[in-house]
């Protein structure tokens, strides 16, 4: 178990490495800096030009760059915004609370409704009820969310005269505030993700329900729900964890869209904004973060198997 | 000495005195000088909170060295400079009380405000003039506002409340140049705290009618009444909170659910979906800005003038502002709307402004593509009226063989190219402070004196910007920008369309705000709510 973690350890490390470096690369490879941000559309002042570069430390080989700043983020210092000034590791914790309540309240919307739903579809294969949930499924998959949130929005407002506050307040600010803002967004993700969890549990319950220890059970007498509930099931559980920490990964990666749109202070938004004002800092340190959220996510999952299963424990 | 003073308190009548001049713009007909010297509202009463959609967010809050127009528009509740850009064309007195120029021009002897209190508490006086505007001018420091000022060579501060700016030479654009864009007057010293300018997003040090509450990223920012604000009675709003809103949609959705008060629009047809929504007003108002075409001069075909003139020719500027902002707004020659009156030409007294096919295609033939040719044409993401302006230009040009491929650049992409001068044929989307000086100097003077984004280099240009610049008389100076805009006009390194107007909407209980032609919210100083 210790080598076993010991060498995921160690591949995320190396993973964060390089991915960091191709950050750091592409970053300084888009074209534009802060400081034709900063300056704008006015004269190019080259004394201007070059204080601010000097100031930004631009001026510097890049792999002084990089080696200064992967000196810091290995003792956990990702540096300060160059525009807001606070530190980095600070304003994505910040963001990530964000994103973490609105992912977090989006599996588990869309695993609460899905999963059912894909067990009822997979055990009634065929009838009504099943071809009412797949519509359902294939709505919630082609309907792309900012269109999805989009409607919802105007929909809400048109027909309750009701719209969620625009500005943010945390759950521990205002509780009341907090939810109401986060209603609509939540709904947006979770439509789609509980129609692919639905979508993924009746083709596994399917597959399942065909296979022989369920007929001999069945001959043996089992009652359906023992069947369904106890074995079937408990089988299907193993991907259906695995579906899990991907989804949670996808709604990671689909939050910038949704937090875009409904003026959410979140992850995605602080990376989006970072790129388009090549706040470099707060982008590389981001996105190291997302690497080792994604790499725990992955680690967790592997875990979770072996809990799961024995014959799958490392 | 010619005196330019702006005795104490007369503002009003100084903005009465303008409306009766013939050559005043348009904003000036509906509201006199909203933020210095308009009539305190009737039943205005103090209190109340107001929270504005918008649908930018400055990046960062320092006004010294951030260009951002989204800083800008909220920087003037915080920040104040010596003068407020009037749209009229004259810069009205705010932190200085007058203005006086020496009678070579080159020495500007400037009163100030007595009993201006910084957010700090501190009491303004000249030495902070002096050290605020000796920051900017040092290109060192990194403001963008700096060229602005290269023709000051030093400030004195002979007394508590005087003033006086030295120049290497006249600058009658002075006063309009310390209005509120760039810099501000700041507590001297402050720049040497450590990380002076992010702490600019946490505390606000101006003079300002409000002071910054809370900066938060990305969400929102908030603002609190200053009560020590030197204009008795004002602000009368207890707090401004803005949201930053994903898209116009979202924003009529906030008016129509009451979660927001007041919201402006940069596509003023989104405004359409609240003409009857209850409780909302939309008001129009004519702006400084301009949306133009940009051709760079040493760029491909562009670098021949026959080929500029012969795009110019086939552009119907009426046909895209259509097509683009739904016609709010005003087809401009070489002067944006807000000016026009006071200082453009009229537009039927301009070469190259009428379509002319015919002669469109013989100027091609004359420059060696007699079939035309092929070029790229740039938008900027997130500027949605230049997608459909692209698509009806390249239908324009077509007419006369020249085929374009649009290409869609990021902002920070195309600042870079724009500043390398390396714009090649693209789309600009840019305002002004209301002086011709500071319209044209920076954009079209020949290098080094200006960035001549455009290569233009146009030496007869730079000698009359020069000339136009060190003109006090404002007669013999609009007969010097008359004579420019008309060579702009034939040798085409721009093609400015229209103007596009300002939209605000509001919910009826905020009263009284006026929207000022630059975006900025000088207005809110003098808005109220009712109950």
């Amino acid at each position: 178990m210790a080598g076993f973690l010991g060498r995921r350890l160690g591949a995320a490390a190396i993973a964060a490495l390089l991915s960091s470096l191709a950050v750091f690369l592409l970053m300084r490879a888009v074209p534009g800096d802060i400081i034709g941000q900063m300056l704008g559309q006015t004269g190019s002042d080259r004394a201007a030009e070059q204080a601010l570069r000097a100031f930004f430390g631009l001026d510097r080989p890049l792999w002084a760059q990089f080696a200064e700043w992967v000196g810091g983020a290995v003792q956990g210092d990702l540096g300060r915004s160059w525009y807001q000034g606070r530190p980095v590791s600070a304003m994505v914790w910040d963001a990530f609370l964000v994103t973490l309540q609105l992912a977090v309240l989006t599996l588990a919307l869309a695993t609460l409704v899905g999963v059912p739903l894909g067990v009822v579809a997979g055990i009634a294969q065929g009838t009504r009820i099943d071809r009412a949930i797949q519509t359902f499924n294939l709505i919630g998959l082609s309907a792309p969310v900012f269109w999805l949130g989009l409607m919802l929005l105007v929909g809400t407002s048109a027909a309750l005269d009701w719209s969620p506050p625009f500005a943010w307040s945390g759950p521990h600010e205002d509780l009341e505030e907090n939810i109401a803002i986060l209603v609509l967004p939540v709904l947006s993700l979770a439509v789609l993700q509980a129609a692919a969890y639905s979508q993924f549990v009746r083709g596994l319950m399917i597959e399942e329900l065909g296979k022989d220890y369920i007929r001999a059970g069945r001959a043996k007498g089992l009652t359906p729900r023992e069947l369904y509930f106890k074995h079937a099931l408990a089988n299907v559980m193993i991907p259906l964890v695995t579906f899990m920490g991907l989804i949670l990964v996808q709604i990671l990666g689909g939050v910038v869209v949704i937090e875009s749109l409904f003026s959410l202070p979140g992850l995605g938004r602080l990376i989006l904004s970072a790129i388009q004002g090549r706040d470099y800092p707060v982008v590389q340190g981001a996105l190291l973060f997302v690497v080792i959220i994604a790499t725990t996510i992955n680690l967790a999952v592997d875990l979770l198997y072996g809990l799961l299963d024995p014959r799958l424990r490392p | 000495m010619r005196n330019l003073t702006f005795p104490r308190r007369t503002a009003l009548h100084l903005a009465l005195g303008s409306l009766a001049l013939p050559g005043v713009a348009r904003a000036q007909q509906a509201q006199i000088d909203p933020l210095i010297s308009g009539p305190t509202p009737p039943g205005a009463c103090r209190g109340g909170r107001v929270t504005i959609g918008s649908l930018v967010e400055p990046p960062a809050l320092d006004p010294f060295r951030q260009a951002a127009d989204a800083r800008i528009r909220v920087s003037v509740l915080m920040y104040q400079g010596l003068f407020y850009e009037d749209q009229s064309g004259v810069a009205r007195p705010l932190l200085a009380e007058s203005a006086a120029a020496s009678a070579d021009g080159k020495s500007w002897t400037f009163r100030l405000r007595r009993g201006v209190k910084f957010h700090t508490g501190q009491t303004m006086t000249s030495a902070d003039v002096k050290y605020s505007y000796d920051f900017m001018r040092n290109a060192a420091n990194g403001s963008p506002g700096a060229g602005d000022l290269s023709s000051v060579a030093s400030i004195d501060a002979p007394e508590e409340h005087t003033v006086v700016f030295n120049l290497s030479r006249p600058n009658a654009a002075l006063p309009m140049t310390l209005t509120n864009k760039y810099g501000a007057v700041v507590p001297r010293g402050f720049f040497e705290t450590p990380n002076s300018g992010t702490r600019m997003n946490e505390i606000s040090v101006g003079t300002g009618p409000f002071k910054l509450k809370q900066f938060r990223p990305n969400s929102t920012l908030t603002f609190e009444r200053n009560p020590d604000y030197w204009q008795p009675g004002l602000p009368y709003l207890d707090e401004v909170t803005f949201v930053t809103m994903p898209n116009s949609a979202a924003m009529v959705v906030g008016l129509q659910s009451r979660r927001i008060d007041l919201a402006m629009f940069s596509r003023p047809q989104d405004t359409q979906a609240l003409a009857n929504a209850p409780g909302v007003q939309v008001h129009r108002w004519p702006s400084l800005n301009q949306k133009t075409v940009d051709l760079d001069c040493k760029y491909q075909q562009l670098s021949d003038m026959r080929v500029r003139q012969a795009i110019a020719l086939a552009i119907d500027k009426k046909t895209v502002m259509d097509a683009s902002i739904s016609g709010y707004g005003t087809v401009i020659g070489t002067m944006v709307a807000g000016m026009q009156e006071a200082w453009g030409v009229p537009i039927d007294q301009l070469p190259n402004q009428r379509v002319d096919l015919d002669r469109a295609r013989s100027l091609l033939a004359a420059a060696g593509h007699p079939s035309g040719f092929d070029i790229d044409l740039t938008t900027i993401i997130g500027y949605d009226w230049m997608d459909a302006a692209a698509v009806t230009i390249a239908e324009q040009l077509r007419r006369i063989n020249i085929q374009v491929n649009i290409r869609k650049l990021d902002l920070g992409v195309w600042i870079r190219n724009f500043r390398a001068r390396e714009m090649g044929f693209t789309f600009n989307d840019w305002g002004t402070t209301p002086d011709p000086s500071l319209l044209y100097y920076r954009h079209f003077r020949a290098a080094p004196e200006g960035a001549d984004f455009r290569n233009w280099n146009n030496a007869r240009a730079s000698a009359l910007l020069d000339r136009g610049q060190e003109t006090a008389d404002p007669a013999a100076r609009k007969a010097i920008y008359a004579e420019f805009q008309k060579i702009l006009a034939e040798e085409v390194p721009t093609i400015m369309m229209f103007s596009s107007d300002l939209l605000t909407a509001n919910r009826t209980r905020l009263k009284n705000y006026v929207q000022h032609g630059t975006g900025w919210y000088f207005g809110l100083a003098k808005a109220w709510v009712e109950g």
